[in-house]
């Protein structure tokens, strides 16, 4: 049923129809509506499951890690300063091996104090373990969570959905919300890999030395290796039943196209229009989205961008004395590809300063105009 | 559909696990303290005289099991109903709620038991021990008397209760007024004290001569005759004022309807309150004069503040000097008094004359509830001597025959529930004395005191319950308040004031079942285990076991964390030293 949904209740929606069974979380803004709507869930009795109120995100996610651990199927959800309380357990979540989906609404970190827009906070947990996923619109956020779900089970890894604060968070837009019937076919009940047994308790987490850690943390790559075909294999399932599918990358206009905009989040959907615009203009544009971070998609962004002229990405983050993190690893996916196109790195909207049509149209013009990146990033649209 | 991961390498998952049960791991051998399940005393049952077990009843209550609510008050109070309305409820002034907004409405709940209990819609079961052979005499059917009879009854003995008037109830059913105390409400309590199996012989007031047949034929006498003469004032023209008590008496009897007029009323007790606002329901204007100021009167201050709410004036610190007629009238002539300078720190003032002042108080009538006392002498208890045992409440002697003297006239306080804690104490002093002697009796009683006294519990007295109670009183800060949210106290619905002048009805209706289950909830239920199971869910080591309703600590992986002692909302736990 088609119906009209705040991004944040768009979350709510598909963790209702997964039949999350523990969630817990600690309000933040811009997050708090997702959460709110499932305490309501809770609290009305439409949603079988039980809500954990805790003191701090990082409570939060020891309590669906506990819960996980105990084998049913967890949610949880935060923003900027909330993830960062978070980090040491997310380390936790994945080398545990655990299923939990978290939305993580993109938020910058203070100080000073800022609620908007900023992909830093979760780029800054890259490196956690979690499968990242960016999402571009309502439809995507609702698609994207039921999605994780399956994906998480399917690997034993924890996934990070991910949305834009505000642009996505808080804007209303027409959802295609499914019944209950057809996403149980699509997501059925969780049959847990890992779970306490309380007739053989063994403890979980406990000392691995040298002779075996790092056997671990092999097997948590080649879990993450496995990702694209089985999420591939997921999104044909869901395509099947709801006639929609949005891939790890989405290419637009990239095959003849001599200079690809790599985008993400709400930004993709502005970028759709300029390079419309620009094309019209005889420009010869493409827009790359990316989706998934982690897995980082190497191959598909080998293959779309290798054969273009130049590569300009837009990052709303930054890793400072480094650059726009996105640019970076797209430097790194093409660096050992003999030929491969010169990557520009922009830096814009950081802190929910609005990325217009203008902005995108600006960068690509720099792109075009400039022989080669003459430096890592060029912030975009710097007041005086 | 297909499964997702049929078509793909199996994902393998390696983590740290161990690989045989953590059973092995006796992690109590870390602990160097252990938990232990210690229910403690809550404050309201310890300042209750007769020792309810208000925290359990509470908790009973809560859970709609009123039968056994009220089986739980009947251990240590037969008089549920006529305590739910003229009780001074001192529990509440203990209750530790207080200390997050308001007491627990634990009187009204008393009520609602006793009145529930009335109703005839409980199955009440009231367990008496075998019959023991001895027989009691029993002189008076106050509180104090029937009480006595309840519990010897309970423990065995059989029970001849002696009353002068024509019913039962004592002071209770003569000396409080109709919208105080309903006589059909006495009535059950007394009927299901009775149908215990004791005889009340009404119309039989009790001689010396009688007393002195009654050593043949029974083992042992309580005298609970209270107050039966009203003290005098000693001043020129009291006989133009009229006895309170008789006042409330023939009230009571149905024998006067009508009053008007003018009165004053001269005293500060309970009695004195209770003619008062009598008079007012009659259609008379009162001054209520008072030797000593407000704040000293012995009555209740809520009843007070009704009579005052009702219209009734209160003329403090004002001595009677004489009464002398006017015509139809009686004029009353008013010492001015003040406090002493000599006073020094609180408590009830010392008056004195403020100079010559007088003023003079013209009413249609007068009358005087200042005080009683004892109508004969054999009705006070003897001196102290060898044979004889004085005690909070009672004072036994065994000089010619086993004797225990109650009620009003041994207790310190004067209150219903002080009658009935003596007539408690005087069954268990006997039960005590025929078992084991006089020595013992002091030792023994102490066994049962409910935290420190002076209220005995007949359940630990009997072993049926409370045995392991701890004596320490819990207090406000050993609470988890993280539990309890502030929530507004139960209030019966009152009439109004002026609905009161025109009948005796009672004031406070009784609280309705949903507010009783609303009410109970506020409870802390003050050192008592309700079966919140926080104990076993938070044990980070599983180490809580249930059985049935039963918990237990496994000590071979209790390491002593303590995590269940401080969850525990309401004390009931703690921690010791290994031994």
């Amino acid at each position: 049923m088609r119906t009209v949904l705040e991004g944040s209740h768009a979350v709510s929606e598909a963790v209702r129809l997964a039949r999350v069974q523990v969630m817990s979380a600690y309000p933040i803004t811009p997050q708090t509506h997702i959460v709110e709507a499932l305490s309501e869930y809770c609290a009305a009795g439409t949603m079988d499951a039980r809500f954990i109120c805790v003191e701090s995100e990082h409570s939060a996610m020891a309590a669906v890690i506990g819960a996980s651990s105990g084998g049913v199927r967890t949610f949880t959800a935060t923003s900027s300063q909330g993830l960062a309380l978070m980090h040491e357990l997310l380390h936790w979540a994945s080398a545990a091996r655990l299923p939990i989906v978290m939305a993580e609404v993109n938020r910058a970190l203070a100080p000073g104090w800022n609620i908007w827009m900023d992909q830093t906070d979760s780029l800054a947990q890259r490196d956690t373990g979690w499968i990242q996923l960016y999402c571009e619109d309502g439809q995507e956020v609702f698609d994207t969570t039921l999605q994780a779900f399956r994906l998480a089970e399917s690997v034993n890894l924890p996934v990070m959905v991910v949305l834009d604060a505000f642009f996505l968070s808080h804007t209303f837009e027409p959802v295609d919300v499914p019944d209950q019937e057809t996403v149980d076919r699509f997501l059925p009940a969780f049959s847990p890999r890992i779970s306490l047994d309380l007739s053989n308790p063994c403890a979980f987490g406990q000392m691995a030395g040298p002779a075996v850690y790092m056997e671990m943390r092999h097997d948590i790559q080649k879990a993450m290796q496995q990702v694209p075909a089985r999420f591939e294999h997921i999104e044909t399932e869901y395509a099947a039943l709801f006639n929609r599918r949005y891939g790890p990358v989405e290419p637009v206009r990239c095959d003849d196209a001599e200079i690809i905009m790599v985008v993400t989040g709400t930004a993709a959907s502005t970028c759709r229009q300029v390079i419309s615009e620009l094309r019209r203009q005889g420009e010869k544009v493409g827009m790359l989205k990316l989706r998934m971070f982690r897995p980082f998609p190497t191959d598909l962004i080998r293959r779309i961008l290798g054969p273009a002229r130049k590569v300009a990405v837009v990052d709303r983050n930054f890793s400072f004395g480094a650059s726009g993190i996105f640019a970076q690893e797209i430097r790194a996916a093409l660096c050992n590809r003999d030929g491969h196109p010169p990557v520009f790195g922009y830096i814009a909207g950081l802190g929910g300063r609005d990325v217009p049509p203008e902005t995108l149209a600006q960068i690509y013009r720099m792109a075009k105009d400039s022989d080669g990146p003459e430096q890592e990033s060029v912030w975009v649209g710097l007041r005086d | 559909m297909t499964k997702a991961n049929e078509s793909f390498q199996e994902v393998s998952i390696h983590i740290s696990r161990s690989s045989m049960t953590t059973e092995v791991n006796k992690t109590g051998s870390w602990r160097f303290v252990r938990p232990k399940y210690d229910e403690k005393t809550a404050p309201c049952s310890a300042a209750c005289p007769a020792g309810e077990d208000i925290a359990r009843i509470e908790m009973l209550a809560g859970q709609g099991l009123f039968e056994a609510a009220v089986e739980t008050v009947l251990l240590e109070n037969p008089f549920p109903a006529v305590c739910g309305r003229v009780c001074f409820h001192p529990c509440e002034n203990a209750c530790n709620r207080a200390g997050l907004d308001a007491p627990v409405a634990i009187h009204s709940l008393e009520r609602f038991l006793g009145d529930g209990a009335a109703g005839g819609g409980l199955r009440l079961s009231l367990d008496k021990l075998p019959d023991n052979g001895k027989k009691v005499c029993i002189v008076g059917s106050g509180p104090a008397g029937l009480a006595a009879a309840y519990f010897l009854t309970r423990l065995g003995y059989l029970c001849d209760v002696f009353e002068a008037g024509t019913e039962p109830g004592g002071l209770l059913r003569w000396g409080i007024p109709e919208y105080r105390l309903p006589a059909s409400v006495l009535k059950h309590d007394i009927d299901r004290i009775e149908n215990l199996g004791i005889n009340i012989h009404c119309n039989t007031p009790v001689t010396r001569r009688f007393l002195k047949d009654a050593k043949q034929r029974y083992d042992a006498v309580f005298i609970g005759c209270g107050h039966g003469r009203s003290l005098q004032m000693g001043i020129a023209g009291e006989e133009l004022a009229s006895d309170g008590l008789g006042f409330l008496y023939h009230l009571r009897r149905g024998q006067i309807s009508a009053a008007g007029g003018t009165a004053a009323v001269i005293g500060g007790g309970n009695a004195a309150v209770d003619v008062a606002r009598s008079l007012v329901r009659l259609g008379t204007t009162v001054v209520l004069a008072y030797r000593r100021r407000r704040q000293d009167m012995p009555a209740f201050q809520s009843e007070v503040a009704m009579a005052v709410e009702e219209g009734v004036e209160i003329m403090e610190l004002v001595a009677p000097v004489r009464i002398e007629a006017d015509g139809g009238e009686s004029v009353l002539t008013l010492q001015k008094m003040k406090v002493s300078p000599a006073q020094t720190g609180g408590g009830r003032a010392r008056v004195v004359p403020d100079g010559e002042t007088t003023r003079g108080l013209k009413v249609d009538r007068i009358f005087t509830a200042i005080g009683a006392e004892a109508l004969e002498p054999w009705q006070l208890p003897p001196a102290e001597n060898s044979q004889t045992l004085r005690m909070s409440h009672c004072t036994l002697t065994i000089k010619e025959q086993p004797m225990v003297f109650g009620g009003d006239l041994t207790n310190r306080l004067k209150s219903v529930t002080d009658a009935i804690a003596s007539g408690k104490q005087a069954a268990m002093a006997l039960d005590i004395f025929f078992k084991s002697g006089l020595e013992v009796i002091q030792e023994r009683l102490s066994a049962c005191l409910v935290g420190k006294g002076p209220a005995l519990s007949m359940a630990r007295y009997l072993g049926v319950g409370r045995t392991t109670r701890n004596s320490h009183i819990v207090l406000y800060d050993e609470i988890n308040r993280d539990y309890f949210l502030p929530a507004a106290r139960a209030a019966a619905t009152r009439l109004d004031v002026d609905k009161r002048m025109q009948s005796v009805a009672q004031i406070e209706q009784t609280l309705t079942s949903t507010q009783v289950l609303e009410e109970t909830g506020r409870c802390f239920n003050c050192g008592i285990c309700n079966d919140c199971d926080n104990c076993r869910l938070f044990c980070p080591e599983i180490a809580v076991t249930l059985t049935g309703t039963r918990r237990q600590v496994n000590l071979d992986y209790c390491k002593g964390c303590g995590i269940c002692v401080v969850e525990c909302p309401r004390n009931a736990m703690a921690l010791e030293e290994e031994p």
